[in-house]
């Protein structure tokens, strides 16, 4: 039972991340680079990134049932802004002198973004993909504590029904694992790179 | 030497100074591709209705022949390397490379920035390859390359290091390799050793003065320090502000390669001299209009050291 709901919820997690850092790094490269964009959808991502992300859980179970994907949309929706957020700031905060010295050397369009904004932006977009990370898993548990569907926010609640302490504790315990773990697979690699190759310290 | 529009035209400086042109030495074969000439004619440009950088400035830079542009802040020298760079495109007038108007940014002519600008995530050698990547030279080639232009400027050790590992004199040198490995017939450099210490400087002057001697490309080199522009330029043009223009040009008739001992320092010390004096009613302009009252020049004009940067007495 353990082990299936630890499955479950990294699955899920997985998947809702996955999209959510896509998805979120192109919305905050459009909202950097295009004007258009940036006035017609920065104020209301700004906005909606305010919104704890299980406000949507209602809305989301109105629209899709009581379903896979009433809650991979709550995860979606809370990992999605903070990446897009931190993406945006990191492109715009790119040193106009490193576009131009890359411009000057004849590089335009697609390869300016790819072969430099995105690497000049890498160390903000990391610490905001980070970010995302812990909504997402925040949003995943709350979603799960809030309707049965297996995963360990489930177990948390199943734990609470019973009167099992245990096993409330015992599931905190395997989120901060989780939590850990993922900080260390995922991310570690990077950060040390990042700071290999800026001369930057690493954060612990 | 060319004269245009906007240049006060005045007795040539310096009487006692030879004016045969520039000597180089003998014998030397120029590598790569050799400069091309690079104009403006009658450019303005503004970067919003109040704000001119340039107003109808000519320029014109023989091929092979090295220019320093000197003059204040805010009199526009960045905004001419830009242009002629093609980053940025003139309200009015034009600007040419070897009689052709510039369309846009291009490997012909390369720019070296203040802060040298190498790219932090790559190692010396990947900045150095990366506009020959841009350009889809073949990687055994790239890497060839850029040995041997790191060894050009003594950075051949250092070609797995990231930016940050550098000195910024080493930076700068490694801005000078990249600049030059898509072979440019121009080269644009504003301000490049601005910030680096008097020693450093001192050093990275005499390399470039060889690179240019060994590659005869055109160069065009920005610059706040009067003894720099001498010790480096075949012509010095003078910049004036608010707003930008061209105040006048100096050619420097000091043979090739420039020596730092005694005799030469004397001549040089004379032309930065003429410089400083050709500049200083700029300067003072400059210091009544950043005053916030009526201001009255010390001893009927501004110290303006020869030796050292230009304002240094505002
Ligand atoms: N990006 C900019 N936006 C608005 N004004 C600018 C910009 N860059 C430069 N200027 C103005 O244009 C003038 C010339 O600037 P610049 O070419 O940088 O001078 P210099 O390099 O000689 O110090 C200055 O008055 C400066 O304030
Ligand atoms: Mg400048």
């Amino acid at each position: 039972m353990l082990l299936r709901a630890i499955v479950t919820s990294v699955l899920r997690l997985g998947l809702g991340y996955g999209v959510a850092l896509v998805g979120g790094v192109l919305l905050g490269v459009g909202l950097a680079r295009s004007r258009a964009l940036k006035e017609l959808a920065g104020p209301l991502v700004l906005g909606l990134s305010a919104v704890p992300s299980i406000c949507w859980l209602p809305l989301a179970i109105l629209w899709f049932g009581l379903s896979e994907l009433a809650i991979q949309v709550v995860v979606i929706l809370g990992a999605v802004l903070p990446i897009a957020v931190a993406t945006e700031s990191a492109v715009a905060q790119v040193p106009p002198q490193l576009v131009r010295a890359a411009r000057t050397m004849g590089a335009r369009g697609p390869r300016l973004l790819y072969g430099v904004i995105l690497p000049a932006a890498f160390p903000g977009i990391l610490s905001g993909a980070k970010l995302g990370w812990t909504f997402a898993l925040r949003s995943l548990m709350a979603g799960e504590l809030l309707f049965v569907s297996g995963g360990l926010g489930q177990l948390l609640e199943t734990g609470r029904d019973l009167g099992d302490t245990a096993l409330v504790l015992g599931v905190v315990v395997l989120i901060v694992a989780l939590g850990r773990l993922s900080d260390v697979l995922l991310f570690r690699r990077f950060e040390l790179e990042v700071s290999r190759r800026w001369g930057t310290e690493a954060a612990s | 030497m060319s004269v245009f529009a906007n240049t006060l035209d005045r007795a040539p400086l310096g009487a006692e100074v030879p004016s045969a042109p520039p000597l180089r030495p003998a014998g030397r074969q120029p590598t790569g591709r050799a400069g091309a000439s690079a104009s403006l004619e009658g450019v303005s440009f503004s970067f919003a209705s109040d704000r001119v950088a340039i107003e109808t400035t000519s320029l014109h830079v023989e091929a092979g022949e090295f220019v320093c542009l000197v003059g204040p802040s805010g009199s526009g020298k960045s905004t001419i390397l830009n242009l002629l760079a093609g980053l940025l495109a003139p309200s009015a007038g034009r600007v040419l490379e070897d009689g052709a108007p510039i369309a846009g940014p291009s490997p012909a002519r390369a720019v070296v920035f203040q802060d040298a600008a190498l790219f932090p995530w790559l190692t010396l050698q990947q900045n150095v390859e990366y506009p020959l990547a841009l350009q889809g030279v073949p990687k055994a080639e790239r890497a060839a390359r850029s040995a041997e232009l790191l060894r050009t400027v003594h950075l051949l050790r250092f070609a797995a290091s990231y930016p940050h590992q550098l000195s910024g004199g080493m930076r700068q040198r490694g801005a000078i390799a990249r600049a030059l490995a898509t072979d440019p017939k121009v080269l644009l450099m504003d301000e490049p050793f601005a910030a680096l210490d008097a020693q450093t400087r001192e050093i990275l002057q005499g390399e470039v003065e060889r690179l240019f001697l060994e590659t005869r490309k055109t160069i065009v080199f920005v610059t706040h320090n009067v003894r720099e522009a001498v010790r480096l330029a075949d012509r010095v043009v003078l910049m004036g502000t608010r707003p930008g223009r061209v105040l006048r040009e100096v050619p420097i008739a000091l043979e090739r390669p420039r020596r730092t001992g005694d005799a030469s320092d004397a001549r040089v010390h004379a032309y930065a001299a003429e410089l400083a004096a050709g500049i200083r009613d700029e300067v003072e302009k400059i210091a009544k209009e950043e005053a916030d009252d009526a201001w009255v020049a010390p001893g009927g004009g501004v110290r303006v050291d020869p030796r050292r940067n230009l304002g240094s007495g505002i």
